[in-house]
């Protein structure tokens, strides 16, 4: 398979401590990939790295078949729209002229700058000053910067962080629109499992630098199977008929955590509880949590 | 590419009030000059080069090279700022674009600054009652000025864009012609940058301060090529950090 971002035992230090170790990353082409970990567990570090903010100690990066180097940087960059940590802008200028900066510095026509503005629903402030938007606008100013010049790629970095559950979901639906609409892959980061559940298509998960999960989605699943909490009148007798069946039940505040079942073995289970007098009211199913996957990825608990 | 940088370095200048401080501030040695003329009348007897001595004693002194200073840190602060120095550099911009063309305009201030200290100058001589016109020699003199100046803008830009704060590299600047009215007046003039534009302007002295023109102009060139490379590279080689 042709990836447009690849990397090759990419690795960075800051004074002998490496925060990036290692890293193969490999984005397949016009796919949103979500790139994933705890704060502080290199993912910005990662994207800096790609787009030539910062060198790499070790390793090496290609996009779009190109290696990241002092030579290819202009060329890569130019196929390249980003949104690193927080949005970038000129407060002092108004959002048309923001873009306009960027369009000028990307030859890229005129009327791109009104075509991104309309792609991210800002045409109504454009003549407001930058330092006057609201978070969830700078965000979407960023990103419409980042779509001028048509790129092949968009790096984005925590483009969620710190909106509001409505810009967040617009955002969301933005990017998922992307690679249909205009063949665009998107490399998207966050610390949030929910989030990526509803946009990625591959998966990798950052973790102390390094990469200890990449795939795609459905892969990942396989490692988030939920879980069903029973919660029961009787633990004694309910843990017995548990034991009966072997499904291991483990004791919780909440109430009895087995592994999910299928629908025809959770429906006898069901059954046999009431039977057996373990006065079972509810039954909740558990997604598992970024931080349940890091445990069977890795085996420890990280706090996130 | 130079261009479209040059062009868009102008646009991240728009709404700015920078071109008040600039009308602004030069009135003050012009009046610090002019004052010092009118009550020293009785050793001050050349007319346009006498009121020049003392224009110039405070203009090229205390005030040039912080002007300069003003004006890149204000270039710069537009990057500091908001994460932008992000935006920068992953614009498909060679790193010396980036620095020439805020160089650039940076120069082209400082020749406009002189060319505004020139008219203030002139209005400053009719107020007191000088005869006539300058001696285009004077003109000259302002001219000279801002090429030795054109080192310590680079010299400036390289200070603005490591460091973040806005009136740290003003204060340097302060202090660097201080040190420069000192290096000068011990006839180290050409190996401290912030001399060069006391020399050029021949602040303060009827003499000409310059007494060779190539070295002079060597200095010059040598410091604006050391700073405008150093700042190349440092862009070139260090790591973003936006924040």
């Amino acid at each position: 398979m042709e990836y447009i971002v690849e990397t090759k035992g990419l690795t960075k230090s800051y004074g002998g401590k490496q925060v990036v170790k290692n890293v193969d990353l490999k984005v397949p082409k016009e796919c949103v990939y979500g790139f994933m970990g705890p704060n502080g567990a290199g993912k910005s570090t990662t994207l800096k790295m790609l787009l030539g903010l910062i060198r790499c100690t070790d390793g090496q990066a290609w996009i779009d078949g190109k290696e990241m180097n002092q030579k290819n940087r202009l060329e890569i960059l130019r196929e390249t729209g980003s949104l690193i940590e927080s949005p970038s802008y000129y407060g002092h200028l108004t959002g048309r002229e923001n873009l306009e900066i960027v369009r000028t510095l990307k030859k890229a026509p005129e009327k791109e700058v009104d075509q991104v503005l309309e792609l991210v629903r800002m045409e109504r402030q454009q003549d407001k000053k930058a330092r006057e938007y609201s978070l969830g606008m700078k965000q979407r100013l960023g990103l419409a910067a980042a779509l001028i010049g048509r790129p092949r790629l968009l790096i984005l970095d925590e483009p969620t962080n710190g909106l509001d559950p409505a810009g967040i979901q617009e955002i969301r639906e933005l990017i998922c629109e992307l690679p249909k609409r205009m063949g665009i892959t998107v490399l998207v980061s966050s610390h949030l499992l929910s989030e990526m559940d509803q946009m990625a298509d591959y998966v990798g998960i950052i973790n102390h630098g390094q990469l200890i999960f990449q795939d795609k989605l459905e892969a990942l699943h396989e490692h988030s199977k939920s879980k069903l909490l029973l919660r029961v009148m009787n633990r004694t007798a309910a843990l017995k008929i548990l034991e009966g069946r072997q499904i291991e039940g483990r004791v919780t505040e909440e109430g009895i955590l087995i592994p999910g079942l299928s629908d025809d073995r959770a429906a006898d289970l069901v059954s046999a509880l009431a039977a057996g007098g373990a006065g079972l009211y509810r039954i909740e199913e558990r997604q598992k949590s970024l931080e349940d996957i890091f445990l069977s990825l890795t085996g420890r608990r990280e706090s996130l | 590419m130079l261009f479209a940088c040059v062009k868009t370095e102008q646009k991240k200048l728009r709404h700015s009030h920078l071109w008040a401080a600039f009308l602004i501030i030069p009135l003050l040695p012009t009046v610090m000059g002019a004052a010092n003329y009118v009550n020293n009348l009785g050793l001050l007897k050349s007319e346009w080069y006498s009121l020049w001595t003392q224009h110039s004693l405070f203009y090229a002194n205390f005030f040039y090279a912080p002007l300069i200073a003003l004006y890149c840190s204000y270039i710069w602060r537009v990057e500091h700022l908001n994460y932008n120095w992000n935006h920068l550099m992953t614009m498909p911009v060679s790193a010396a674009d980036v620095f020439l063309s805020k160089l650039l305009l940076a120069v082209r201030c400082t020749l406009l600054l002189q060319l505004w200290m020139w008219v203030l100058f002139l209005a400053a001589g009719k107020v007191v009652g000088l005869p006539g016109l300058p001696d285009p020699q004077i003109l000259i003199w302002l001219l000279r000025g801002s090429v030795g100046a054109v080192a310590v803008t680079a010299l400036q830009l390289v200070l603005s864009m490591i460091i973040r704060s806005f009136a740290v590299p003003i204060a340097l600047a302060l202090l660097g012609s201080v040190g420069g009215l000192l290096a000068s007046n011990s006839g180290l003039g050409l190996f401290w940058p912030y001399s060069l534009m006391l020399m050029g302007m021949n602040a303060n002295k009827t003499e000409d301060m310059v007494s060779s023109s190539l070295g002079f102009g060597v200095s010059t060139l040598v410091f604006f090529l050391v700073f405008t490379g150093a700042g190349i590279l440092w862009l070139k080689r260090k790591d973003v950090h936006a924040t």
